[in-house]
């Protein structure tokens, strides 16, 4: 059934919207799937790799017991890791993408898609902006717990890994959630390399027709909502009780 | 610093690799398909659509959506010719030369004009679509029978807002300039009516119109008794890798199988399929 035969004059706005949903829901669903994709591929993909990131860039050289070898290793994890973030937080997206994709392109490696282009991308992006939260994150603890996990026998990495990161991931939850609405937001750039994002697909709609702000006034709404739920979801995640304090009996 | 330069030869290595792949030609015996990149969002010369027709081509890597337009058949066209298959791949405008030097597609064909500025990084071919400028004037009307721009002189001539043909009114002679108007459609009743004597239009575009208003006629103009117009503004080559002569002579030699009246009735048609009000 056909609401719409043909296209409804311009001063028509409500029937222009109404017209375009009817004749390209299939765009609008399409790109909606595609930008949750990337978002939540990005942000959980981002989230696991800012892990390795934050290990390596919380290693402390030990200078009397540590090995050449491994004081050559840990060195070079930091700066690793210092560069990658200061390099990703320092160019736009849309610069990265563009430089991924037609970078690698020339290679002529089939599965080297402008989708799979757009989630490498998205999450290497958001890997450098997750370890910095994570970080953040890590200094929010006090440096007693350390001390303290040290005095009663846990090695470092024990010590780092049992007891500190799971506070400061737990913490970093709120940050991290506002990330992927980050994500759902400026996923619209990779539509620069071709992947068919709500963004591309709005533009898609409109090509023949021309009713761009019609068309990009769907665009808007969806969005909106997206973020809108998203938004609830994490700060149904802040107003959780943090995790209870033990008290440290003398 | 080490690392620094590290990362330099990563990329001079990376840079050498994508310079040797780009260095093949494209080699029209052994490959069997070719890719065409446009922008599906440029009509009458490409958009996209959600429905399959005979004219609305799939999009790769793009399931449910599909591409249609002059520059869609233009390029079908050129691949039977050339015995290749169709591959139509979707790039933002921006990107269409840099896919195209990458090797993510190999022609560009996309309503791009040849402009000495793109001309240095890609080559381009003979022009598949030239916009012919004509007057549309009233069957009734005491223009129907102009020959020249000079007859025009003393008429009233209108055009459509923001446009090229808005511009070209004043190299009527003394010409009567009216205010610009939204839309062709208005444009065709302003003549209609006898508001205005003529207005100027691309030929498809008039083509179009006079099929739906018999009280219209197009007067077309010969040699230099028309509008002085620049090449970059009216034609539209595909544009290829520099290295590919081989492959830019067999499309020039495609292109000079399809004539004039096929293109401007190709794009007569494309217009058609766009969506109407």
């Amino acid at each position: 059934m056909n609401l719409f035969i043909s296209l409804p004059p311009k001063d028509e706005f409500i029937n222009t919207i109404l017209y375009l949903i009817e004749q390209y829901s299939g765009f609008f669903i399409r790109g909606v799937l595609i930008t949750l994709l990337l978002s939540v591929v990005g942000t959980v993909g981002g989230f696991i790799l800012s892990l390795f990131l934050t290990v390596l860039r919380t290693q402390e050289i030990d200078e009397r017991r540590d090995s050449l070898m491994t004081k050559v290793l840990k060195k070079t994890g930091h700066i690793f890791s210092s560069i990658y973030i200061t390099v990703f937080r320092g160019t736009p997206m849309i610069v990265q993408a563009m430089i991924f994709y037609y970078g690698i392109a020339p290679l002529r490696l089939s599965f080297w898609t402008p989708l799979v282009a757009g989630l490498t991308v998205v999450t290497l992006n958001t890997t450098a902006y997750i370890a910095e939260v994570i970080r953040s994150g890590i200094n929010g603890i006090d440096k007693g717990q350390m001390e303290a996990a040290r005095s009663t026998g846990f090695s470092r990495s024990q010590a780092m890994f049992l007891i500190i990161f799971p506070q400061a991931i737990r913490n970093s939850l709120p940050a991290i959630g506002n990330e992927f609405i980050v994500n759902l937001k400026d996923t619209a750039v990779l539509s620069v390399i071709g992947v068919f994002d709500l963004f591309r697909a709005t533009q898609s709609a409109t090509s023949s027709n021309f009713r761009i702000v019609e068309g990009f006034f769907i665009a808007a709404l969806i969005y909106l909502l997206l973020t809108y739920l998203t938004g609830k979801a994490v700060s149904a995640l802040e107003n959780k009780k943090p995790l209870k304090r033990v008290k440290a009996n003398a | 610093m080490k690392r620094i330069v590290a990362l330099l030869v990563l990329i001079v290595l990376l840079v050498t690799v994508s310079a040797c792949v780009g260095n093949e030609q494209f080699d029209l015996d052994s490959e069997t398909e070719i890719v065409v990149g446009l922008e599906a969002a440029y009509a009458p010369f490409n958009w996209s659509t959600p429905v399959s027709s005979r004219y609305a081509l799939p999009l790769d890597g793009q399931p449910g959506v599909y591409v249609d337009g002059f520059d869609v058949v233009m390029a079908s066209l050129i691949a039977e010719e050339l015995g290749l298959e169709l591959v139509i791949k979707a790039v933002d405008w921006d990107g269409l030369i840099p896919a195209l030097l990458a090797g993510e597609i190999d022609l560009i064909i996309a309503g791009m004009s040849p402009t000495a500025e793109r001309a240095q990084t890609v080559a381009f071919s003979n022009e598949y679509f030239r916009s012919e400028q004509v007057m549309v004037v009233s069957t009734t009307g005491a223009y129907a029978n102009a020959t020249s721009l000079s007859s025009f002189s003393g008429a009233r001539v209108v055009a459509q807002l923001g446009t090229l043909q808005d511009g070209l009114i004043d190299q009527i002679p003394s010409v009567n300039h009216l205010e610009p108007l939204d839309s062709y459609g208005l444009l065709g009743t302003a003549v209609a009516s006898n508001a205005a004597d003529a207005f100027i239009a691309e030929l498809p575009v008039a083509q179009s119109m006079v099929a739906a208003n018999s009280n219209l006629k197009i007067i077309q103009f010969t040699g230099t008794n028309g509008f002085t117009v620049s090449d970059e503004d009216v034609i539209v080559s595909v544009a290829l890798r520099q290295e590919d002569e081989l492959l830019l002579a067999a499309i020039n030699a495609a292109l000079a199988t399809i004539s004039t009246v096929e293109r401007n009735q190709i794009m007569a048609d494309a217009l058609q399929r766009q969506p109407q009000e």
